[in-house]
């Protein structure tokens, strides 16, 4: 023989808390079991490495910029110093006295001084 | 209900196995990771992480156009072109390619490189330039690298070779300055020290890297003026030809600041191929290495010495008998027939030993060259004038020279005797002139100087001050020996010079020591030392040497056209304005 209650019973303490609310507890059907956990946590282990692999591709990959931009960087120095040798060359004493201004120069036959 | 295996079961024979592969694994695990880690660490590293060398700049080379610094010495990028002979596909085109880029730089033997196929390493080309570089580059030749380089290149040539000296293989300064400043020059490389890729390119991951930048050499700016420096090579070049010289030097100082205006030897060099000179000697610069006799030019100084000690005055006289005896020696003069009553300016003008010897025997007691003389004779030379000792100039392979100094058997008054008219004593160029121009300033020693200063990383050009380092003599006495040498110029060699300047000199031509004993036989060594300028202030002094082993050069006839011929282009350049 068996009894049904009839009456649940309330303590105060949660007649106060629900007093002005509509609390409802919902429960899922579907039930997850241990091997579901499993592989959710698997899951998101796996996400998560993901998104460390990518930022640190993404720190290799700006590292191969700066290495190209060192690199043009580089090589523009290397242009700079050519030109500037070059222009060392071309405005050096020697040139200079062997251009052809140069060589049709002649010597004042008297110099006089502004005094 | 309890899970329990059956003793003796296959199940659990195949725990304990399982369990004992898992302990083997976890002491292996733990061997390598623990006891091993410091080695794995290490190798891996050593895999990983790249030390790479930051090669610092050379510093560059300048001198003087005017005021305007302009490069001598700089740096240019060059490339040594290999070859991988195990992975190159078409040798003929590599081999034509390389030959008509590269030309004169390329081996001979290009085949036979590209046929050593058991090395991975065949060198094809050296020391060509980027745009040679980019053209083999373009090309697109499989197996063919580039090493990247740098050499020193000199945009005015050989000009001031002697003065710069060079670099060698190894990157080390040799002679000049690139070997006397090697230090400040060559700068000091970074590291570069991270975890890198396969082909070499640096990455930030890792937690030991580092990153020193190169501290990259000073920037010098020498006082020589190309100007100047030209017109004196010109003038060795020119002079050695007409007076048939086998070495001729030259050196023109500032005497207001010690600075070297021009300094240059004959015969001289290409530093960009030093490695082409057969006679190694022509990398010594003479002006600062070789010490010498310079005979009669040092006359200046025992007349400086004579009345900075009141022992004479330009007009004080003695008898000239043409010869006089020191001890058991007997000095005569190279002029002879001026004899009686001459006063020391004539000494000066015909260059009489026997004046000058008696200039130092008055230091003495009159008659002898005592030791007390002596004493003092040497506190002028070796420490007031600072002969016979290195100047402290910023070249490397200076010499000393030798003052031989009273306290020595050596140091006796034949000697002494001797040193008054510039025998018996080895000093360099740079230390006669030096000291000469502490008389022609009006007695202040500048240290000479080869640096007017440093050009900074923003590129402004920062000067050095002069260094007067001390009064070797008088004012007084200085502008007396100034007048005296300008008076024994107008009255050996007038009308040579421009008129409308104040210009004086003093000849010396020494005898050649063979056999120990001073002959013609040897040759002898023509020296002029001298200045220029107004009245004043004296712009530039000068002093030249020419010499042919064997050959007698005389100072007025050898070494004074040189001077003259660079003193009256200076007083154009410095646009001097003629008094009168």
């Amino acid at each position: 023989m068996s009894y049904q209650r009839t009456q649940n019973f309330v303590s105060r303490r949660q007649q106060n808390w629900s007093r002005n609310q509509n609390t409802v507890a919902f429960v899922s059907a579907i039930k997850l079991g241990p091997v579901t956990h499993t592989v959710l946590i698997a899951l998101m282990i796996t996400v998560l490495g993901l998104i460390y692999l990518t930022q640190a591709t993404k720190a290799t990959g700006y590292d191969y910029a700066t290495q190209k931009i060192d690199s043009q960087i580089a090589e523009l120095n290397i242009q700079k110093s050519d030109l500037e040798v070059e222009n060392a060359r071309l405005t050096a004493l020697e040139t200079i006295k062997s251009s052809n201004v140069a060589t049709t120069m002649t010597t004042p036959a008297s110099t006089d001084y502004i005094r | 209900m309890e899970l329990e295996l059956q003793k003796g079961s296959r199940s659990k024979i195949l725990a304990a196995f399982m369990f004992g592969v898992i302990l083997l694994f976890a002491v292996r695990l733990f061997y390598l990771q623990i006891i091993q880690h410091d080695y794995y660490v290490g190798v891996a590293k050593s895999e990983q992480v790249k030390r790479l060398k930051i090669p610092a700049k050379r510093g560059l080379i300048y001198a003087l156009n005017g005021e305007l610094p302009v490069p001598l010495v700089m740096n240019q990028t060059i490339y040594t072109v290999f070859a991988d002979p195990q992975t190159v596909v078409d040798d003929e085109k590599i081999i034509d390619v390389i030959r008509k880029v590269a030309g004169g730089n390329a081996r001979s033997n290009l085949q036979a490189l590209l046929d050593k196929k058991a090395s991975r390493y065949q060198i094809l080309a050296t020391k060509i330039t980027r745009v040679q570089a980019d053209k083999i580059k373009s090309e697109n030749l499989r197996g063919i690298g580039f090493q990247e380089g740098a050499q020193r290149v000199y945009p005015e040539a050989t000009l001031a070779s002697q003065v710069l000296g060079f670099v060698n293989d190894a990157g080390d300064g040799q002679y000049g300055i690139e070997g006397g400043q090697n230090d400040r020059l060559v700068g000091q490389d970074g590291l570069l020290q991270s975890v890198t890729d396969v082909r070499d390119v640096p990455l930030t991951i890792g937690d030991n890297n580092i990153n020193k930048p190169a501290i990259d050499g000073e920037n010098i700016v020498l006082s020589i003026d190309t100007n100047i420096q030209s017109k004196v090579e010109q003038a060795l070049v020119d002079g050695a030809k007409r007076i048939g010289a086998t070495e001729v030097s030259a050196i023109v100082m500032d005497p207001q600041s010690g600075k070297v205006l021009a300094m240059a030897n004959f015969p001289s060099y290409n530093p960009a191929e030093f490695n082409k000179v057969e006679d190694a000697s022509v990398f010594n610069n003479n002006v600062i290495s070789l010490p010498y006799e310079p005979a009669s030019v040092m006359k200046t100084f025992t007349m400086a010495t004579g009345i900075d000690k009141g022992a004479i005055s330009p007009s004080s006289t003695y008898y000239n008998n043409d010869f006089i005896v020191v001890d058991d020696k007997i000095i005569n003069n190279a002029s002879k027939g001026k004899t009686g009553v001459l006063d020391f300016q004539t000494v000066l003008n015909w260059s009489l030993n026997t004046g000058s010897v008696t200039v130092f025997q008055r230091l003495g007691d009159g008659q002898n060259i005592t030791r007390g003389a002596r004493e003092i004779i040497y506190d002028y030379f070796y420490n007031r004038f600072r002969l016979g000792q290195k100047t402290g100039i910023e070249l490397a392979n200076e010499s000393s020279g030798i003052i031989v100094s009273p306290d020595k058997v050596e140091g006796n008054a034949v000697r002494y005797s001797n040193m008054s008219f510039g025998q018996g004593l080895d000093v360099t160029m740079l230390q006669t002139a030096s000291a000469f121009s502490s008389i022609v300033n009006g007695g202040t020693y500048y240290k000479p100087t080869i640096i007017a200063g440093t050009i900074d990383k923003s590129g402004d050009f920062i000067k050095n001050e002069a260094t007067a380092l001390s009064s070797p003599i008088s004012k007084s006495t200085a502008d007396q020996v100034r007048t005296m040498t300008h008076k024994t110029r107008i009255w050996n060699s007038s009308k040579i010079d421009k008129p409308g300047y104040y210009i004086g000199g003093k000849t010396g031509t020494a005898e050649v020591l063979v056999d120990g004993t001073y002959s013609n036989d040897g040759g002898a060594v023509g020296s002029y030392l001298g200045y220029g300028g107004s009245e004043e202030l004296s712009r530039y002094v000068i002093m030249v040497r020419a010499a042919n082993y064997g050959k007698v050069f005389r100072g007025a006839q050898e070494a004074g056209p040189i001077f003259t011929d660079i003193s009256n282009w200076m007083i154009d350049y410095l646009k001097l304005q003629p008094k009168g």
